[in-house]
């Protein structure tokens, strides 16, 4: 029974790490970023989380700038927090390879990973996939990243 | 029935979901009632004998299981017509949802009573399923609708609902019982309609099991629920409304059982309640209706509200003696809903740490976002009773929450 208990503690803790927590309450990169040339707007129509993401790609594919602004519960925003931090710099190639890892991680698929390891501040994430109804808040930025690319 | 206005104290056990164990240790605290209600045994065990025994379609042939079925569906459309005190089982239709009838009468009401720069009034605080089917009136043919104002304490604003009403208005719709605030409309509204010549749709999904329901007292034209809110299955609603006005309005979908006559240029329309019941309807799930009819009735309609109002009050003492939490509305009028949020705790973080602990509450913004604008939140976290819940497990939700903000605010 005490095993159980722990286990139970062991989720949430797992879920709410440290990184997440202050991500959550300090999001980095937030607002509008100066110029941007893409942008999108994200919404979980089932929870009512929003997320408004601008970019600024330059000629060679490479994020040169990235912030987000909207309002939602911690997973989402640190989501999208931890988001803009490992995309700024990144070419768009292997920001989308990295699109795909994450998603596979918060679902708990995390075998074939190639841009995301253990002490990537994104595996912070992984406890997302003990709680299914919240995949949808840890991956919200990251469709609205994909949309934006769509821009 | 029970007479001593007290419920059966063993009805947990009429719930076989209720002995569930979260995560394996924790034992369920169900307080998602509002979002769907558990279902007793005695409605699992006829839903499986009805198909076993008694399935086939209805109203169509003359075989054995043929009326066999048909008796079950339209026993059960008596048993719903007692239940809300209809005058007539042809004032009772039968539909997938209270949602598809809430969009049954929006489409039908216009077809039959209004034109484009008629108005409609709803408040703000509707739930979703009762705003959409009359903004398609307004997108598709310019209908006007207006709004009425919400009162810090989560009730219609009567005034400004009678100030908003004009020549041109023709329905109002309007939530029985709040779905966030669990307040009760106020009986005036309906009389106001009434003496300006305005029809009235009540939605009921949340009062029909955990208020008395007297159509004829509520003085509404229509009234909607849902069987699945009901301790009923999913997949069935039900539409209530007066009889000449469902006469004289149009039929809403075409269909098998809803005609009088077809020929290759004409056809006529079946007399109510079949005309507007298109297509094989929701047989089993209207069974299972009546049958959760009957158990809300041998449990005792008047045990049950004493019950919740018990538990209602309990939890709102105890909620409100926590500092750190906001309840949005007042408890004077309050039915089996308590929405709050904890300060700087995002509801889905409450609703998480909750799950842990085995308690199912809603977060989210309850299918109510201009409600959730106008409270300036994005979204809350919502407990709501049924007839099975007990102040032990208020005691054991109040201990999480004092918990859940000890883990998340250091």
């Amino acid at each position: 029974m005490q095993g159980f208990f722990y286990k139970m503690n062991e989720l949430l803790k797992e879920l709410y790490q440290e990184i997440i927590l202050d991500h959550g309450k300090e999001p980095r990169n937030f607002g509008e970023c100066e110029t941007h040339n893409k942008s999108a707007h994200g919404h979980n129509p089932l929870c009512g989380d929003k997320v408004s993401l601008t970019l600024f790609i330059d000629d060679d594919d490479f994020i040169k700038d990235i912030k987000f602004s909207g309002e939602g519960c911690a997973i989402s925003v640190a989501s999208a927090s931890l988001m803009t931090e490992k995309l700024k710099g990144k070419k768009l190639s292997y920001a989308e390879n990295m699109f795909k890892d994450f998603t596979d991680l918060v679902k708990g698929s995390e075998d074939s990973l190639s841009t995301i390891d253990e002490d990537d501040s994104l595996y912070a994430l992984k406890g997302v996939k003990d709680f299914p109804m919240r995949v949808k808040c840890a991956t919200l930025a990251w469709h609205t990243f994909k949309n934006a690319l769509k821009d | 029935m029970n007479k001593d206005k007290t419920l059966r104290k063993d009805i947990r056990k009429d719930f076989p979901i209720l002995s569930k164990k979260i995560l394996k240790t924790k034992d369920l605290v169900y307080f998602d009632t509002a979002a769907s209600a558990q279902k007793p045994q005695v409605v699992i065990d006829e839903l499986n004998q009805f198909y076993k025994s008694h399935y086939s379609n209805v109203s169509r042939g003359v075989h054995t299981l043929s009326v066999e079925s048909t008796l079950r569906y339209e026993e059960a459309r008596k048993k719903v017509q007692n239940f809300i005190n209809a005058k007539s089982e042809n004032e009772i239709i039968f539909t997938k949802s209270a949602t598809e009838s809430i969009n049954l009468v929006a489409q039908t009401f216009y077809d039959k009573y209004m034109s484009a720069g008629d108005e409609i009034i709803l408040s703000l605080m509707e739930h979703h399923s009762n705003l959409i089917p009359w903004y398609f009136l307004r997108d598709k043919y310019g209908v006007i609708i207006k709004f009425a104002n919400i009162t810090e304490s989560g009730e219609i604003d009567v005034n400004h609902f009678e100030s908003l009403i004009t020549p041109k208005t023709k329905i109002a719709a309007l939530t029985h019982l709040s779905n966030v605030y669990g307040s009760k409309i106020d009986e005036k509204v309906s009389s106001i309609c009434k003496k300006n010549n305005v029809a009235i749709l009540l939605d009921g999904c949340q009062s029909a099991a955990h208020l008395r329901i007297d159509v004829q007292k509520l003085e509404c034209d229509f009234f909607v629920f849902s069987g699945h809110k009901t301790y009923g299955p999913s997949g069935i609603g039900v539409l209530y409304g007066k009889e000449d006005l469902l006469n004289e309005m149009p039929p809403y979908q075409g269909g098998g059982g809803m005609i009088g006559e077809v020929t290759t240029d004409k056809v006529s329309y079946a007399e109510l309640p079949a005309k507007y019941e298109a297509g094989t309807p929701p047989i089993a799930e209207a069974h299972g209706l009546g049958i959760a009819i009957d158990y809300m009735n041998n449990a005792g309609i008047e045990n049950i509200i004493n019950h919740e109002e018990e538990l209602t009050k309990y939890a709102y003492e105890k909620i409100s003696e926590l500092d750190f939490v906001k309840i949005y509305g007042d408890g004077d009028n309050r039915n089996s809903i308590i929405s709050f949020n904890i300060e700087n705790i995002h509801s889905h973080e409450v609703s998480s740490f909750l799950d842990v602990e085995g308690i199912a509450v809603r977060a989210g913004h309850h299918c109510c976002q201009p409600l959730m604008k106008h409270l300036g939140v994005n979204s809350t976290s919502r407990l709501s009773f049924g007839m099975y819940n007990t102040i032990e497990e208020v005691d054991i939700f109040i201990n999480a929450l004092i918990k859940c903000k000890d883990f998340f605010i250091k």
